[in-house]
């Protein structure tokens, strides 16, 4: 509104100023006074008001005498030799404007070659006003203009050339392919590959835009009088990023060919409602369709239908095994330092696998290379810091986050005895160096570790950590080819100390470590093709368990299972196809291959019998190295994109993916004692096949996204545990577990509105998943070997995440979540044996627990937007659970005084309010 | 993983409660609780069924119970109290046999295990005995250890179970007692006791509801050392005098192990890595055609080896008090002349005499009397002495 009122009263300043009668008169006198006190003094004796910028009026000091003159005449001497210009509005108020009047002498900068100087220091140059007045729509007082050259009189040149780099705001990286368009008009050029860029523009006023994926769009007002050079410096603005409309994302959703993928940027999430102060990006995941967990507190994804170990965790190409702090309810990673996570729950690229359902790419941001700057937020129960250090300008730059509890310090200042001795804590720390050695080469590194630590009873103390080190080259060999050379490592362990004094005292431990060198090339072959390929080589490591005598009375055993290894290799290559610019494919293959490697004793059974220690032939054994078993296969990532219509898409993709490594969990969630299996001779690796087809619209100018999408997944020698499988320190573990299959299928609908003072999004996901164990042997089915609901079987699911800006500075957010229970095997009955009561357990998973559903709100103060301030302030004021729905997390029973007692637990069965601070700078 | 929910509940704020999930009913299945042994005796087996709710367990009455071995020996079984079935004849487990348990229901459904051998009969208990000790909590009492050994190293899968005899003694017994006189006096009068009732000192026996289960796959040798079967409180009244348990190690299949160990898994008694996977136990015993009602419980076959120790308190406690007896022993006045109060307590047996107060011309004034069980120990106990006691 302001823009469009500013453009015809300056419209209308033109049209009146010639034509201005005013009679009144007025008498007045002043000597060396400033115009700016003239315009008081006029002021005061004639009642009007003048409005205008003080800058304009300068410090010429002027005389004169006027006796009963009309108002008009005063000012037009009061602005003779100025650029000011003056319209009467009414008998009240005088807007002064500053525009026309061409001065004779220049300022010296224009005698350079090469400028460009924004409006604010130039009092020197106008030009004509009709430039203003053509570009009508485009005269937003917010656009900033720029000069270019010095107007020549005489030199009747109509086109000038305007060139200049694009770079970075904040790693100051040059920007490739960015497009530079003339608004309004059909030219535009592109950078080339060091940001660099060349123009021919008419003389006078062009709107200039840039226009690039990811990029901020920048616009600048550029009025040609001469050749001239003008640097882009778009980038990331947190304070702006909710504003910044990056066009051509718009059309991502229609447009991508790949399916089921879901983006979240970090800065998209601020407003979200928090459950202790943290903004977490993986807990917005799981409000979209197609990703849950088990519940509160759970730890552990399922996407679409799969398994809390069938996803590829990668924080900068490294894999995290365990992202979850405290059980779940706060995610293993620094709100400030993660960049975006891209979560492919359908098509998986070829250059990913190992993992049957889906991969979470999450991102670090690169450290600023410009300027020292930070980050630190305040909560109830962590606090976060991160710091930028930019090491050599515009090429590289270190970035440190730190973030931790006081949950010890609160446990420490409570009366309770129990509850003082307990302890209950994490931290995560992350660093993050990058370099632009040159135009063609850039590295990075990444290094990551956090750790939790508590008490489970008063006499033990659980921990566990994620060790996580990546390095990155990224290097341009041409135009046309670039590689892409990584290597990672990562580590996740847990152990149990426990220490109660008695001859019972033990220390446990368990260890992962896997290693992983990455080659992934990228080709563009012609305008249509972009190609993809590379080979990967991962090693693992795995120590499965250890328990160690502690103390000297103590009468554990000591017992260390043997260590596992093996290798998982891969060969990828996918080709991005534009076949018109209607279809469009995304056909990857890749070969994995798994050897099991020794030195180990594996344990061969009876062919054709269930496993058991009755059943076992011999214990073969396997030298270092050497291969025990190898597994592998083709796996086909093919998906496509058809336009019906430019907003309105249809695609589909088939997948198969194949899963060398399992989790051992009897637990639904991901609980901190699960361990992680190699495929060896007796556990074979899982598999998988998923088709899908997905409908995308975009609609009212792409401000809305829509879409439908359904799939139907079927997978092999899913793991699952015989009754009553104890899996923690078991040297025979293929005993106890059984491998099944799995059948998922689903529809995902998700309305999106992205823009606006309402923005946000609802998801809904209608989706199953069932497991079926069958065997002829009764002790290896469950459930007569029918289907029955995985664990994770939540039919209905409903997300709805909404903000609304009051102001710039204020907004409300909203979500509410409601799922179905997930299934559970309740006792159904009691039975004695032997004088004693056991509950009667109904068949696996034949019951639900009572279903989920919460409303969380929460209101966001931005902090004030000066420019020069310190730091950029946020509060954050949310109410998790504002119903106090009491939600069941899980449901257990207890027999007590020799009956049977059913207990629910919850973990925020009343509204929790929480503030954080959070500040920038 | 209750405990580590516990840990965060407590942190957040308490959320764990008692619920009553809302179960549907289904139909009842057969339990089967049937112990085939080495030892030449009537066996048993006890059917029932599975209840819901805080229903009664129900017993299986009227079914034929048999047990085949392989040459087609039929061993019939008899019901002799609602739910129990006795083996017509004595019979024990041979080795190189298989038994296979038949059942027949009242209406008709058949049910059979699968053929189950007797496991080696090499294991033999080498030692049981009794030793002070203190357990990982902390409570100070008597534990029972039990040591075994089978040099051919097959038996390696041990249950044990055991029965308890221990000596009573009424702490305020006199040789004297309290009879009601007529209803129309309302008074009681003081009599000697019967010499050939035996009131003073009994024997109480009392069989295990529960069982302890070790194996020695992971030890060298086929060695159960030192293994604690039972822990008796110090405080508890049973090992006041004489106390005897009489161990039963019952060697088992690989399969029944299993079973019992889930079993045990269930029963409530968590351990921090005891997060087993819950659902129901599959047993041996299936249903003849194949149908789809599970039957809960094992045929057990099992070769038993028992052994008995004894033990007196003040051998381990010397000079220390004896634990608190079952009851406090408060002692309570009544008139001795018409007191309708004592008169019903004596009628209905409640009490026991204690003593007498007399005035100083030594004329009786007033009874008084003990809770009944403090004098006369047969409320407890067995006043005749077991065949295998020894003092």
């Amino acid at each position: 509104m302001r823009f469009f009122f500013f453009s015809i009263w300056l419209f209308l300043s033109f049209q009146w100023s010639v034509a201005q009668t005013d009679t009144t008169q007025i008498n007045l006198v002043f000597t060396n006074a400033t115009r700016l006190e003239v315009l008081e003094k006029i002021e005061e004796i004639s009642g009007y008001h003048f409005y205008f910028v003080e800058q304009w009026l300068g410090n010429d000091l002027i005389s004169g005498t006027y006796q009963n003159s009309s108002l008009n005449t005063v000012l037009q001497d009061v602005f003779k030799e100025t650029i000011i210009n003056f319209f009467i509005l009414d008998n009240r108020t005088i807007i002064l404007t500053r525009n026309t009047i061409i001065r004779d002498e220049l300022h010296p900068s224009f005698y350079e070659t090469t400028t460009s100087i924004p409006e604010d220091t130039t009092e020197i140059t106008e030009t004509p006003s009709y430039f203003y007045l053509e570009e009508k729509q485009d005269t937003r007082p917010d656009i900033e203009t720029v000069r270019i050259g010095r107007e020549r009189k005489n030199i009747g040149r109509r086109t000038y050339t305007l060139s200049g780099h694009v770079k970075d705001k904040t790693t100051g990286k040059p920007i490739q392919n960015l497009a530079i368009v003339v608004k309004g008009g059909s030219k535009g050029v592109s950078t080339d590959a060091n940001g660099f860029y060349e123009i021919v523009l008419p003389t006078g006023v062009n709107i200039l835009q840039t226009k690039g994926i990811g990029i901020e769009t920048l616009e600048k007002r550029v009025i040609m009088y001469n050749n001239g050079q003008l640097d882009f410096n778009p980038g990331e603005s947190a304070e702006q990023l909710d504003e910044v409309v990056v066009e051509s994302n718009r059309l991502r959703n229609v447009e991508k060919v790949v399916t089921g993928v879901v983006e979240i940027d970090i800065a998209e999430i601020k407003t979200i409602p928090l459950v202790l102060g943290e903004r977490d990006i993986l807990k917005t995941a799981i409000t979209l369709p197609g990703i849950t967990n088990a519940g509160e507190g759970a730890a552990g994804y399922n996407v679409r239908g799969g398994g809390t170990d069938q996803n590829l965790i990668l924080l900068d190409n490294a894999v995290l095994y365990n992202p979850a702090h405290f059980f779940g309810i706060f995610s293993a990673l620094n709100p400030f330092t993660t960049g975006a996570i891209t979560i492919y729950k359908g098509s998986i690229p070829a250059e990913y696998g190992g993992r049957l359902s889906s991969v979470f790419d999450i991102t670090t941001k690169d450290a600023n290379t410009q300027k020292f700057s930070g980050e630190a937020s305040l909560g109830p129960v962590t606090s976060n810091l991160v710091l930028e250090v930019p090491l050599v300008k515009d090429k590289s730059g270190i970035m440190v986050g730190g973030r931790t509890t006081y949950s010890n310090w609160i446990l420490r200042s409570l009366d309770d005895e129990s509850l003082k001795n307990s302890q209950a804590s994490f931290y995560d720390v992350v660093a993050k160096y990058n370099d632009r050695i040159n135009e063609r080469n850039n590295i990075s590194a990444t290094a990551y570790f956090s750790r939790d630590a508590f008490s489970i009873t008063s006499d033990s103390i659980f921990s566990y950590s994620n060790r996580l080190l990546s390095l990155k080259w990224n290097h341009q060999i041409n135009e046309k080819n670039s590689a892409n050379v990584s290597l990672s490592n990562s580590e996740y362990g847990f152990g149990i100390d426990f220490e109660a004094n008695s001859n019972r005292d033990f220390d446990l431990g368990y260890r992962i470590n896997e290693t992983e060198l990455k080659l992934n090339m990228l080709k563009l072959l012609g305008k249509s093709h972009k190609i993809n390929y590379g080979l990967s080589s991962k090693l693992y490591l795995v120590d499965p368990g250890d328990i160690e005598p502690v103390g000297s009375q103590s009468i554990i055993e000591p017992l260390s299972l043997q260590r596992e290894k093996g290798l998982e290799s891969a060969l990828f290559i996918s080709d991005n196809f534009t076949v018109s610019p209607k279809l469009s494919f995304d056909i990857g293959l890749r070969y994995s291959f798994y050897a099991a490697l020794g030195a180990s004793s594996q344990k061969i059974y009876e062919a054709g019998l269930p496993k058991s220690e009755g059943t076992l032939v011999e214990i073969r054994e396997f030298g270092n190295n050497e291969i025990i078993e190898t597994y592998g296969g083709p796996e086909a990532r093919i998906s496509g994109r058809y336009f019906l219509t430019p907003d309105f898409s249809i695609k589909a993709s088939y997948n198969n993916t194949l899963q060398y490594i399992h989790t051992l969990s009897s637990n639904t969630t991901v609980s901190p004692t699960d361990t992680w299996k190699l495929s060896d001779i007796n556990i074979e690796p899982q598999r998988a096949n998923q088709v899908s087809l997905g409908l995308f619209k975009n609609f009212d100018d792409n401000r809305y996204e829509l879409s439908l999408e359904s799939y139907y997944k079927r997978s092999k020698n899913i793991l699952d545990y015989k009754v009553g499988a104890q899996l923690l320190l078991n040297e025979s573990i293929e005993t106890e577990v059984l491998q099944g299959e799995g059948k998922a299928y689903g529809v995902e609908f998700l309305l999106k509105k992205k823009e606006g003072r309402l923005n946000g999004w609802l998801g809904y996901t209608y989706s199953r998943s069932f497991i079926r164990l069958d065997s002829e042997f009764p002790e290896e089915r469950i459930n007569n070997g029918e289907y029955f609901p995985a664990n994770f079987d939540k039919p209905h699911d409903i997300s709805l995440v909404t903000n609304y800006k009051l102001t710039k500075r204020f907004s409300f957010s909203a979500n509410f979540v409601y799922q179905t229970g997930r299934p559970v095997t309740f006792p159904i009955g009691s039975y004695f044996l032997d004088g004693a009561e056991y509950a009667l357990f109904s068949e696996r998973n034949k019951f639900r627990i009572p279903d989920f559903y919460r409303l969380d709100l929460s209101f966001n103060v931005e902090g004030n937007h000066k420019i020069k301030k310190f730091a950029h302030s946020f509060w954050n004021i949310s109410v998790y659970n504002v119903l106090g729905r009491n939600n069941p997390f899980s449901v257990f029973f207890v027999t007590e005084d020799g009956s049977l007692q059913a207990f629910k637990s919850s973990i925020f069965a009343i509204p929790v309010p929480t503030i954080t601070y959070n500040f920038k700078f | 993983m209750i405990f580590t929910l516990f840990g965060v509940c407590i942190i957040l704020g308490g959320c764990i409660e008692p619920f009553s999930p809302e179960i549907p009913p289904s139909d009842s299945l057969l339990v089967v609780d049937a112990t085939l042994t080495n030892e030449l005796k009537n066996h048993e087996v006890f059917l029932s069924r599975s209840t819901q709710g805080d229903n009664e367990p129900k017993v299986e009455s009227n079914a034929a119970v048999r047990i085949v071995d392989d040459n087609q020996q039929q061993y019939p079984f008899t019901e002799t109290d609602a739910g129990t079935y006795v083996s017509d004849v004595m019979f024990g487990a041979q080795p190189n046999q298989s038994y296979r348990l038949l059942i027949t229901t009242a209406d008709g459904r058949e049910y059979a295990s699968s053929p189950t051998e007797l496991p080696p009969l090499t294991a033999e208990i080498t030692d049981v005995y009794a030793e002070r000790t203190t357990t990982d909590s902390g409570l100070d009492g008597m534990g029972i250890f039990v040591n075994s050994f089978d040099p051919t190293g097959n038996s390696i899968y041990y249950k044990y179970e055991y029965e308890a005899t221990y000596k009573i003694i009424a702490p305020k017994w006199s040789s004297s007692q309290l009879v009601a006189n007529s209803d129309e006096s309302q008074t009681v009068r003081v009599v000697g006791r019967d010499p050939d009732n035996e009131e003073r000192t009994c024997y109480a026996t009392e069989k295990s509801n529960t069982f302890s289960l070790t194996n020695t796959s992971r030890v060298g040798e086929d060695r159960v050392s030192d293994f604690n079967v039972r822990f008796i409180n110090r405080d508890n009244y049973i090992i006041s005098h004489r106390y005897s348990l009489l161990v039963k190690q019952f060697v088992l299949s690989r399969q029944a192990f299993e079973f019992y160990e889930t079993l045990q898994d269930f029963s409530g008694v968590e351990s921090l890595f005891s997060d087993s996977q819950p659902g129901f136990i599959v047993g041996n015993i299936f249903p003849e055609d194949n149908g789809e009602d599970q039957v809960v419980g094992i045929f057990e076959v099992s070769s038993v080896s028992e052994k008995r120790v004894f033990f007196n308190y003040s051998d381990f406690f010397p000079g220390e008090d004896l634990p608190p007896f079952v009851d406090d022993c408060g002692q309570v006045t009544f008139p001795s002349g018409f007191s309708p109060i004592l008169h019903d307590l004596v009628k209905t047996n409640r009490v026991s005499y204690s003593d007498e107060i007399r005035n100083e011309l030594g004329a009786l004034e007033a009874y008084i009397v003990v809770p009944r069980v403090c004098g006369d120990c047969t409320v407890l106990g067995s006043n005749v002495i077991p065949d295998f006691w020894e003092e």
